[in-house]
């Protein structure tokens, strides 16, 4: 009698224990402090960035100029980034390289600091239409890095009508059938299909977006998957026939096997810029601004557009690269079809009407 | 009747009755407070305390993190109840009980030859052997099924090479049903057979003497009695089958949504809503409850007829 009593008891005792936690409110969700002072770490810089942007020899530049030690982090999603910077990342990175519109973002989450321009030398290298852009006016809190487009990746041994827009996927389902992938973006498939339907990619049209994940949605079962990284292996093997790709994942794989192209669909596609910024709980800030004022010497800038494939948007760096790689319309696309692509921006609250379609279509 | 205290022979009563309560109220409240203690608490901050959290953030809307949390009502609790959203946690279900089910078909012959064929001191070393895949990461396996699996893959090469036509079985749901059965077949196996390892011979011998065939023998004796044996494989395979993230991601590509792949996309994807993900987490735990409660009711050893 005394046990069945006390087990009783005590489940009354911690239901009543546990709604007394739960009447606590008005706590702030991962509230990451960020006024971090400087615990003046100068010996070693901790860069959070994509597996493209550094490699061996850029490092070890920057530690026999500087005598800082780099310690490198990658990461494939920008949404992750951000979720890991918010919750209270690992370690406090003192660089972080996100997307153009992750900066916006970030800007209004008030987790970056403002760039000093008087602690850098050689902004004026960059190119005009990235002096002022339009993510971040007068880069106040990033500095451009590397730009590029959307397109597809395909096998023109395979294929052999070569995929000249993002029609190519719907008409060819068959074919392409579980032998092609989508990049895992919300904004940037969703946005392919609303190009190819010949809105904009950035439409703020319920009606329109609703079209586009109907479209989605009949391409769906023949999609292999949604990855942005993946693929890569897949396509070197042989398994998938066509991905949709960034610029500089689809040129670095057409380094290495010949008979994969890369286009840039007809109806336009999206042109990203990746950046360089400062988050607030940097904790080596002038290792911080010494990264970047060397990635903004002409010679680096050169030498890591021909090692990495990246685009440059610094024109004295480009002054410097031979002909070949200036003349790469992968790499530097023609101003034709530039006019066609947009970048991604912000939407405000309409991001969680393209969500909910976004899970509709994964699930 | 006094009390003999072995101390001191000749105490009054009231100091008797003082020790006495102090003894009785050691062995009954102190002595069990040290030992659970530890555990107890670990436990509470660990296991309680998040899932409390988990419950609060399920009760806001529209939460990410720097946001303030005012819990707000149950709008996360009835948007799961949409069909799309049904349909994603019908999925998990349908993968858990099909995993369960290849796990135990696979796994029952196997436990019982090594608990009731195999030679006695080969069997620790062939339970040994089964169970080493564990000892590497289950991250790894699901890549090396990947490398199997793909169209150009090992198995595909092996097929095509043997004249037979090649499966088509990546981002697709046999290839997370193979994922998932393979990473939890060891633990089937060991729950089984530390049933049939308590199996008694005699009673099949009882059985067979009473004029019963095997196939009537298995199922009339053998099953009942490694009944509690069969339900706490299930459970333990149910429950990480249902909760597995790896091989839906890996192995699944395009294909059916998990849970948990929907709670990852809450709080990592694009959407940083974590009142919906944890609506979904609270949703999965509750649905592991009635699992387990069901095995606690029905799981018993059945009683001999």
């Amino acid at each position: 009698m005394t046990q069945m009593t006390n087990r009783r008891l005590f489940l009354k005792r911690m239901v009543a224990l546990s709604s007394l936690s739960l009447s606590s409110c008005g706590w702030r969700l991962a509230n990451v402090s960020t006024n971090y002072t400087n615990s003046g770490q100068s010996d070693s810089l901790s860069i959070y960035t994509w597996s493209q942007y550094t490699d061996p020899e850029l490092l070890s530049t920057f530690t026999t100029q500087t005598g800082i030690k780099v310690l490198a982090d990658i990461y494939d999603s920008n949404d992750v980034m951000l979720a890991k910077l918010q919750a209270g990342g690992i370690a406090t990175y003192s660089i972080i390289y996100p997307s153009d519109y992750m900066v916006q973002k970030m800007v209004e989450k008030n987790l970056l600091t403002e760039i000093n321009h008087q602690h850098l030398i050689g902004l004026e290298n960059l190119f005009p239409q990235f002096q002022n852009p339009g993510y971040d006016p007068n880069n106040r809190y990033s500095i451009p890095f590397n730009w590029g487009t959307t397109g597809l990746l395909y096998n023109s041994e395979k294929l052999t009508t070569p995929p000249e827009d993002w029609e190519y996927l719907w008409r060819n389902q068959d074919k392409l059938y579980k032998r092609m992938t989508l990049l895992n973006d919300v904004r940037e498939v969703m946005g392919a299909t609303l190009k190819m339907l010949g809105y904009s990619y950035n439409s703020q049209n319920e009606m329109e977006i609703k079209q586009a994940y109907k479209k989605l949605s009949s391409l769906k079962p023949a999609i292999a998957a949604f990855d942005t990284d993946a693929w890569q292996n897949q396509i070197l093997a042989g398994d998938l026939l066509l991905a949709m790709c960034y610029s500089a994942d689809g040129i670095k794989i057409s380094k290495e096997n010949a008979k994969l192209k890369y286009v840039i669909p007809r109806s336009g596609s999206s042109l990203w810029t990746d950046t360089i910024v400062i988050p607030k709980t940097a904790n080596n800030l002038p290792g911080a601004y010494s990264w970047i004022n060397l990635l903004l010497k002409p010679d680096i800038a050169a030498g890591i557009s021909k090692r990495l494939n990246i685009a440059t948007p610094n024109r004295a760096g480009f002054e410097q690269l031979p002909n070949q790689i200036q003349n790469n319309t992968n790499l530097f696309p023609p101003q034709a079809i530039l006019d066609k692509c947009e970048p991604v921006t912000p939407i405000g609250k309409l991001e969680e009407v393209y969500e909910r379609y976004w899970t509709q279509l994964l699930a | 009747m006094s009390i003999q205290s072995p101390n001191s022979p000749t105490e009054s009563p009231g100091n008797i009755a003082k020790k006495v309560k102090f003894n009785h109220y050691t062995s009954e409240f102190l002595q069990p407070l040290a030992l659970l203690a530890p555990s107890g608490i670990w436990l509470l901050l660990l296991l309680l305390l998040p899932t409390l959290i988990i419950f609060e953030l399920s009760l806001v809307k529209d939460i990410a993190p720097g946001d303030i949390v005012n819990p707000d009502g149950i709008q996360n609790y009835i948007r799961i109840l949409e069909p799309l959203y049904l349909q994603v946690i019908f999925n998990s279900l349908l993968f858990a009980i099909k995993t369960t089910i290849i796990c135990l078909i696979l796994g029952f012959p196997v436990a019982y030859w090594i608990a009731q064929m195999a030679p006695k001191r080969w069997r620790n070393l062939l339970l040994l052997g089964f169970v080493l895949p564990l000892w590497t990461s289950s991250l790894l396996r699901s890549y090396a099924w990947i490398t199997i699996l793909r169209p150009t893959g090992l198995l595909n090469s092996l097929l095509t090479s043997l004249g037979l036509p090649a499966l088509e079985l990546l981002n697709r749901n046999p290839a997370v049903l193979i994922g998932m059965s393979y990473s939890l077949l060891p633990y089937m196996v060991l729950v089984l057979y530390a049933s049939l390892e308590k199996l008694d011979q005699q009673l099949l011998e009882a059985a067979a003497d009473l004029g019963a065939n095997p196939v009537q023998t298995f199922w009339r004796v053998t099953v009942p009695q490694v009944f509690p044996g069969i339900a706490a494989g299930s459970l333990l395979v149910f429950i990480t089958a249902l909760g597995d993230f790896i091989d839906p991601e890996l192995l699944g590509g395009a294909s059916s949504m998990t849970a948990a792949r929907l709670v990852y996309n809450q709080f990592l994807g694009a959407t940083q809503n974590w009142g919906f993900g944890s609506a979904l987490s609270m949703t999965l735990i509750l649905v592991v409850s009635i699992a387990i409660a069901l095995v606690i009711k029905f799981g018993e050893a059945t009683p001999k007829k």
